[in-house]
């Protein structure tokens, strides 16, 4: 895994505004940034990244099996007690997952480390599938590239099977967003292209029209009942909301299915280190409730966990990284290394969540910007990857997208 | 092995994209007629399309019809959304039907220049009032002026609706109210993560 300087294609800011990427920058800030891309070998594609990730959603879907059967659980992963019937029920109807982003710290040497699993509602789709799609094969044609470069990215064709393996032909599919927010709506078009393509009928709402029916179903903007509801709106959200009540009742399918909150939570991270400990890919973690008052030396860690607590404490204390168990974009994460804060985000959302320890695992540097590896599940898959890269230890919204390809 | 797709779709165009896709479409020659009878009138004035085609069209439809009419589980509802005296039971309308579901009658057919034999698409589609006085297909994904006329139509107006015999029948979906969903996201403009 390498960072090479490379020349930036002469009309990337044209071609992004002709295909409608207007977030290619952000904030006055570039967002999608070309004078660089990271390189990896096959193998580090391979064997570092795609089968670990594949591997890591089966694991994940074990724990789903798990959690559902444990009250306490649910409650750790801060799941609304009404709504706990309708996420394990669609765990047992098999409700179809679409698509998710683990993140990871990986420098092309040793195991990749999960971070977390954005698994309900993750963004830079667009770039990943498409607009990264593009850059190589323009860099190919012009010859910046070394020949025969690849890149790691089926994810577009991966999503077209997987929407014509899940739905009927001529299906029906509803998309949601919240309105006016280009980032999100460009993942939910690259979804909605991808439905098309398998044959559904794709129809897009924003997420404040939709509307109840007398009869207790949900309504696009033209009163047209909605089946199938893709929402780019995180669970922990609508289960909050005045329609949560309805979902249940509703017979639509929501996509990503409920279930999926139970992964897009950090609570997911000391369940699966708990389930899996000392695997290769994840981090020691443990709920701050349980390990607090051990950690600042103030008692013992609760009964359940004291064995793998002693197991992990030395590398817990030498450096970890307090995240509250909802959170996006690095808000309210905080990292400690023996006891002192050494990075925290300025964003304080979900600062009143529980929150998780997770050992530190820093992201390797390159030029003073630190990598974050996204690797796209689509189905139970791996099917590509997406690189933010930030200068603070935190990724978050001010992160730039990096390209990348593969050597032959 | 190569590890990326061959293609992917690069542009994003907005909310429009969901419903523009259509419109990229190819497009055929299409006519609507009321009856058989006004079919063949046409045809012996030399139409597009024969006196066969309308035959064969016209049964096509009425197969159509028995198997993928719209169906509500009252009269009220199927009156509201086609209008007073468009709709009968389902056991009049088929044989073996059921007297307490109800279908819009027939009020038209569209031919569309189509090759026969296309997976998912049928050449002749039934045409039914709407309760505003014009004309909707099977599936109600489009509404027409007019149940008489020559058109170009997208080839997808001619894909086969999905069966509503043997389905739950509709039942009213009036809204109720509107914008339950998006509020426990407080402040926050995206969420993405």
């Amino acid at each position: 895994m390498q960072k090479v300087t490379l020349p930036e294609r002469p009309h990337w800011r044209d071609q992004a505004k002709e295909v409608g990427f207007t977030f290619a920058d952000m904030h006055g800030e570039p967002y999608w940034d070309e004078t660089s891309a990271y390189a990896f070998s096959l193998d580090q594609i391979e064997n570092g990244l795609e089968d670990p990730a594949t591997a890591l959603h089966a694991m994940c879907r074990e724990a789903v099996s798990h959690i559902i059967t444990s009250e306490s659980l649910m409650d750790r992963l801060a799941i609304p007690q009404p709504h706990r019937d309708l996420v394990a029920d669609s765990w047992r109807r098999g409700d179809p997952e679409i698509y998710g982003r683990f993140d990871f710290a990986y420098d092309g040497t040793g195991p990749a480390k999960l971070l977390e699993y954005n698994a309900d509602t993750p963004t830079s789709l667009y770039e990943s599938a498409a607009f990264q799609w593009q850059w190589l094969e323009n860099q190919l044609a012009a010859g910046a590239l070394p020949e025969g470069a690849d890149q790691f990215n089926g994810i577009h064709e991966a999503l077209v099977a997987r929407f014509a393996e899940v739905f009927e032909q001529n299906s029906d599919l509803h998309f949601t967003a919240v309105a006016g927010n280009p980032e999100d709506y460009g993942t939910v078009e690259a979804l909605g292209w991808a439905a098309r393509e398998a044959g559904l009928g794709a129809h897009y709402c924003d997420l404040d029209k939709i509307a109840l029916s007398d009869d207790g179903q949900f309504l696009d903007d033209e009163d047209r009942r909605i089946a199938v509801l893709f929402k780019l709106y995180p669970w922990e959200d609508l289960l909050r909301d005045d329609y949560a009540s309805h979902i249940s009742g509703s017979g639509c399918l929501f996509l990503e299915p409920a279930w999926k909150s139970l992964l897009s939570n950090k609570g997911l991270l000391p369940v699966l280190w708990e389930m899996f400990e000392g695997h290769p890919n994840l981090l020691p973690a443990f709920f701050e409730a349980d390990v607090d008052d051990a950690m600042a030396g103030r008692g013992a860690p609760t009964e359940a966990v004291a064995a793998a607590f002693e197991r992990a404490e030395a590398q817990l204390v030498a450096g970890h990284v307090r995240k509250p168990i909802l959170s996006r974009e690095g808000a309210s994460v905080s990292i400690l290394k023996s006891g002192t804060v050494i990075e925290q985000s300025k964003n304080s959302d979900y600062a009143e969540h529980p929150r998780i320890i997770q050992a530190y695992a820093p992201l390797p540097q390159f030029d003073g910007f630190r990598p974050v590896v996204g690797a796209w599940i689509v189905g139970q898959a791996c099917a590509g990857i997406g690189i933010r890269e930030d200068r603070s230890r935190i990724t978050q919204d001010l992160s730039r997208f990096k390209p990348h390809y593969v050597t032959k | 092995m190569i590890k990326r797709s061959n293609r992917v779709a690069i542009a994003i165009v907005g909310a429009t994209a969901f419903t523009l896709a259509g419109c990229r479409e190819e497009q055929v020659d299409a006519a609507a007629f009321p009856d058989l009878q006004s079919c063949l009138a046409d045809a012996s004035r030399g139409g597009i399309f024969t006196a066969q085609d309308c035959e064969t069209s016209f049964a096509q439809a009425q197969t159509l019809h028995v198997e993928a009419a719209p169906r509500y589980d009252s009269l009220a509802v199927c009156e509201e959304q086609h209008g007073e005296g468009a709709c009968d039971t389902e056991a009049t309308a088929t044989q073996g039907g059921s007297g307490s579901i109800f279908m819009p009658l027939l009020a038209g057919y569209l031919i569309g220049n189509i090759l026969g034999g296309r997976t998912g698409m049928s050449a002749a589609q039934p045409l039914y009032k709407t309760s505003d006085g014009r004309f909707t297909d099977a599936a109600r994904n489009s509404t027409f002026s007019n149940n008489s006329g020559s058109a170009k139509l997208n080839t997808s107006q001619f894909t086969r609706p999905a069966a509503t015999v043997g389905q739950t029948p509709m039942t009213r979906a009036t809204a109720s109210s509107r914008g339950g969903f998006g509020a426990a996201g407080g402040g926050r403009t995206g969420f993405g993560g």
